[in-house]
C-alpha cells in the first residue's frame, strides 16, 4: 500500500498553516488559491483540512477518469498531471471532489513534496498524517463532504 | 519591500466611492502595520472634536505585518475608531482570517468613512470594491450573516459583521469574523452607525516573501520552542481559563460579584479543569495559530442543550460567571453565545449585568423595573436573560446596554459608586487592588480599562517578565515606566499582528528576524519599541486633543476605597496618594504633562503630525 495523506478533522483547528506552509514551498510565495490542500471552515463545528487524496478513496480518480486529453495519470497509487500533455481546460479542477486539483499555466496536484510532505511537518495538531490509508476513514471523508453545502 | 502590499483601500459609504492610495517604505518604518496602520488611519482621518457615530468618524481595519504568513500565532488582526463608549482612540483586536484574506486581495489596510443610505455591507473580491444593500440581513445574528453572504459569494469570502446590538449603536458592540469578535470599546456599534452589516472578502492574489525558505525554518523553530513549554499544552487543553483556579486561591485578584469579592468561592465548575474533559468536543485557532487555546464548547442535554461556541475565554469565565457570581459553566456558556450573537463583548455584558446585580442587592433597582429577578442565587437564570435584553435593547436591558458608566447616569440613585470603568470601559479580569502596576495601566490605557493595552498582569502575577525580576505586585513603586514600556511593547505586538499569548516566546529581540525574512527590511529592538512608542502617543494625543484628560483616567471608588475582604490579597486596596505617585511616573516616563497631554518635544521627537 502506498502512503497517503489521511485528514483528521476531529483534530483540525482551522488555523491554515498547512495552506501557507504548501504553498511557500511549492511557490516561494503565499498562495491559499494555489495551495494544494485547502482547509475548510464551514461553520462553528467544523474545520476540515481538505487534502489530496489521489483518490484511493473510492478509486473513482474523478481527475483521471475526466480529462479529455488524458494528461492525468496515475503511477503506483499517485495522480499526477502530464505537463506537456496538459491543455489547461481546467475539467479537473472542476470535477475534483476536494478542491484541491489547481490550475495555473497547466494544471497541477498534490506531489506529496517527494514524499516528506510539508503540510504534515507543519501541522501542529496531526491533522494531517502521512500514512497508509484506512478503507474506514475514507468512508468517513467522504461523508463529510457529501454533508458540506457546496457552491 | 515584499510581504506588504503597499496598498490602502478606502471606502466612502457616503458617496459610494472607493479609492486606493498606496505607501512606501517610510510609512511601514513609521507604523509597521497592523494597529499602527489602523491608528494612523483614525488619527489623521478623523477630525477633532467628531462624534463616534457621526459619519465623519473612521473605522479601519488592517492585517498585522505578520498576517498572511506562516508565523506561529501571528494572524491578529486590528480595528480602530474613535470609541462610542469612550470617546478615545480605540482599536480592537481580533483573530480572524479577514486581515489575511484582504491582504489577498490586495491592501494592506481598509479605510471606511461615511454613512450608507440603508442597510448595506461591503463585497470586496480583489480590485472590485462594491456597497452592496444588506436589507434582508439586518436584524439577523452574526452566524446568519456570514452563512448568508458565503452561499451568495462563495464558501471561500471571509466575512466579518455584527449584531443586532451594533446596529441598535450599543456601546459595547462587538464586531465578528469566524466566531472571534473585536470586542472591545464599542466599535461594532461604529459599524452600525454608518448602516455597514457586514464586510465580506475574497482575495486571490499572492503574498510575496522575501525569503520563503528562512521563513519555513524560523516557523518550525518557533513551534518547536511553544511544544517545549509546558503552556502550550495547558493552554491547548483548557484554553485561556487554565489559570482561573490559580487566580483565586494563589493570587486572590479574581473580580467576583461586582468586585465586591476578589476569590469567587463557587468556581469549581467554571473552572476549565472541571469543563474541558465534560463539554469541549475540539479544539479550535485563530488564523496561523500553532497553539490553539480556542475550544468548541457544546452542551448536549438540559436547558441549554444546543449551545456551540467557540469559548469559554478566561475573561468571560469572569464577567457573566464571577463577577454576576454564576456558578453554573452551561449558563455562562449561553450568556457567551447570546454575546456573540447579538454582538455585544462579553467582558463590557457580564460585567454591566454584575453591576446591575449588585443594584438589586441593595434595593437601588428591583424587580419592577429590571423584570428580571438580579438575585445572586439566580444568577444562573438572569445571565443569560439579561443579555438577551441588553442586546435587544428591551426592556430593563436598554437601560444597561450602553455600559456601566451610561447605566449608572440613567438609574442615578448613587447608581456611579458601584460603577466599575476607567474612561467609560469595565475592566477584565484582574482586581487590580491587588496587582498596582495593572491598575495603572487600566488608568493609562488610551482606550479604558484594559488587560491588554500592557498586558501588565503577567509581570505582577508572576513576578518577572522579559527584563524584569523580583516585582511586587501589592507596591506602586516604579511601576510608571514600567507600564509605559510594556505599552509600546503591546504596540509592536499588535502591529506584526501577534498574539498576545505568545509575547513570552517571542518577546521583541526575536522579530527584527521574522520581519526581516518575510520583507527583507531590517529593524532593531529599539527602532520597533520606537514605533510603539510612536503608536501610543498618536492615541495619546488624539486623546487630549478630545479633552479625555488625567482627571477621566481615575480608578473608580471601589478600587480607591473598598480593601479586597478575602483571600490571600485580602486588605489591599490602590490608595488615591499611590494612584497619583504612579500616574505621575508613569507622565515623566511618556514625556508628557501631568494632565497626560503628550508634549510637543515629544511628538516632534516622534515625528508625529
Amino acid at each position: 500500500m502506498v502512503k497517503m495523506l489521511v485528514p483528521y478533522p476531529e483534530n483540525c483547528t482551522g488555523c491554515r498553516f498547512c495552506e501557507m506552509a504548501c504553498s511557500i514551498a511549492h511557490e516561494g510565495n503565499v498562495s491559499h488559491v494555489n495551495a494544494r490542500l485547502q482547509v475548510h471552515r464551514r461553520n462553528v463545528k467544523l474545520d476540515f483540512p481538505s487534502v489530496c487524496t489521489h483518490c484511493v478513496s473510492c478509486g473513482e480518480d474523478c481527475c483521471v477518469l475526466h480529462c479529455p486529453v488524458e494528461a492525468i495519470k496515475k503511477k503506483d497509487g499517485i495522480v499526477y498531471v502530464d505537463q506537456e500533455e496538459c491543455t489547461a481546460c481546467g475539467t479537473c479542477v472542476d470535477v475534483c471532489p476536494f478542491d484541491v486539483m489547481r490550475l495555473e499555466d497547466k494544471a497541477f496536484n498534490c506531489d506529496l513534496c517527494g514524499g516528506d510532505p510539508t503540510c504534515v511537518k507543519f501541522c501542529p495538531m496531526k491533522a494531517i498524517v502521512y500514512e497508509e490509508p484506512k478503507p474506514e476513514k475514507y468512508e468517513e471523508i467522504n461523508r463529510l463532504l457529501s454533508q458540506e453545502e457546496r457552491t | 519591500m515584499k510581504g506588504y502590499t503597499g496598498k490602502i483601500l478606502k471606502v466612502d459609504l457616503t458617496t459610494g466611492k472607493s479609492s486606493v492610495r498606496t505607501f512606501d517604505e517610510e510609512y511601514v518604518r513609521k507604523y509597521l502595520g497592523g494597529q499602527g496602520f489602523a491608528v494612523e488611519l483614525v488619527y489623521h482621518g478623523v477630525p477633532k472634536g467628531t462624534d463616534a457615530f457621526d459619519p465623519k468618524n473612521v473605522l479601519a481595519m488592517a492585517g498585522g505585518a505578520f498576517d498572511g504568513f506562516p508565523v506561529g500565532t501571528g494572524g491578529k488582526v486590528a480595528w480602530a475608531a474613535k470609541s462610542p463608549a469612550t470617546g478615545t482612540l480605540a482599536e480592537s483586536i481580533m483573530g480572524g482570517s479577514i486581515g489575511p484574506e484582504l491582504k489577498h486581495a490586495g491592501y494592506d489596510a481598509l479605510e471606511i468613512v461615511g454613512k450608507a443610505e440603508g442597510p448595506s455591507y461591503i463585497f470586496i473580491e480583489d480590485d472590485k470594491a462594491e456597497i452592496n444593500d444588506a436589507g434582508d440581513l439586518w436584524g439577523q445574528d452574526t452566524r446568519v450573516v456570514p452563512e448568508t453572504l458565503k452561499k451568495r459569494h462563495g464558501w471561500d469570502v471571509k466575512v466579518a459583521c455584527i449584531g443586532v446590538a451594533g446596529e441598535k449603536l450599543s456601546k459595547i458592540a462587538s464586531i465578528d469574523c469566524d466566531d472571534r469578535q473585536a470586542g472591545r470599546a464599542g466599535l461594532g456599534a461604529v459599524m452600525g452607525s454608518k448602516n455597514l452589516k457586514a464586510i465580506v472578502i475574497r482575495g486571490t492574489r499572492d503574498l510575496t516573501v522575501h525569503e520563503p525558505k528562512k521563513l519555513l525554518n524560523l516557523a518550525l523553530q518557533y513551534q518547536k520552542i511553544y511544544e517545549a513549554a509546558g503552556s502550550w499544552v495547558e493552554d491547548t487543553k483548557y484554553g485561556t481559563g487554565e489559570f482561573l483556579g490559580w487566580v483565586n486561591k494563589d493570587r486572590g485578584v479574581f473580580p467576583t460579584r461586582n468586585w465586591q469579592e476578589s476569590v469567587f468561592n463557587e468556581r469549581d465548575k467554571i473552572d476549565p479543569y472541571y469543563w474541558a474533559t465534560r463539554y469541549v468536543t475540539k479544539n479550535k485557532a485563530c488564523f496561523a495559530c500553532t497553539k490553539p487555546c480556542g475550544k468548541l464548547f457544546e452542551v448536549k442535554e438540559g436547558k441549554f442543550k444546543g449551545v456551540a461556541i467557540d469559548g469559554i475565554e478566561y475573561e468571560t469565565l469572569y464577567s457573566l460567571g464571577g463577577a454576576c457570581g454564576n456558578p453554573d459553566v452551561e449558563s455562562v456558556a449561553r450568556a457567551n453565545e447570546l454575546c456573540d450573537l447579538l454582538g455585544m463583548d462579553t467582558i463590557s455584558a457580564g460585567v454591566t449585568v454584575g453591576f446591575a446585580m449588585e443594584l438589586f442587592q441593595r434595593g437601588i433597582v428591583t424587580e419592577k423595573e429590571t423584570g428580571v429577578n438580579l438575585a445572586w442565587a439566580d444568577a444562573p437564570d438572569a445571565v443569560p436573560k439579561m443579555i438577551e435584553l441588553m442586546g435587544n435593547r428591551k426592556g430593563f436591558g436598554d437601560v444597561l446596554a450602553d455600559g456601566v458608566k451610561v447605566a449608572a447616569i440613567r438609574i442615578g440613585k448613587g447608581a456611579e459608586r458601584y460603577a466599575i470603568h476607567t474612561k467609560g470601559m469595565e475592566p477584565p479580569a484582574y482586581d487590580v487592588r491587588g496587582m498596582k502596576g495593572h491598575g495603572l495601566a487600566y488608568m493609562t490605557s488610551t482606550r479604558g480599562a484594559c488587560h491588554l493595552r500592557a498586558g501588565f498582569y503577567a509581570p505582577e502575577l508572576v513576578g518577572k517578565f522579559w527584563k524584569w525580576e523580583g516585582i511586587d505586585r501589592f507596591s506602586a513603586v516604579g511601576k510608571g515606566p514600567m507600564v509605559a514600556t510594556m505599552e509600546n511593547f503591546m504596540c509592536v505586538y499588535d502591529s506584526v499582528g501577534l498574539c498576545k499569548f505568545s509575547r513570552g516566546f517571542y518577546l521583541i529581540a526575536k522579530l527584527p528576524e521574522v520581519i526581516e525574512a518575510i520583507t527583507g527590511l531590517k529593524f532593531t529592538e529599539d527602532e520597533l519599541l520606537k514605533i510603539g512608542e510612536r503608536i501610543h502617543n498618536m492615541k495619546g494625543n488624539f486623546n487630549a486633543r478630545e479633552g479625555v484628560l488625567r482627571k477621566d483616567w481615575l480608578l473608580p471608588q471601589r478600587i480607591l476605597e473598598d480593601p479586597i475582604p478575602e483571600g490571600v490579597s485580602k486588605g489591599h486596596k490602590i490608595s488615591v496618594e499611590e494612584m497619583n505617585t504612579m500616574l505621575d511616573d508613569y507622565m515623566k516616563a511618556r514625556g508628557w504633562t501631568s494632565d497626560g497631554v503628550p508634549t510637543p518635544e515629544k511628538l516632534n521627537e516622534l515625528g508625529i503630525d
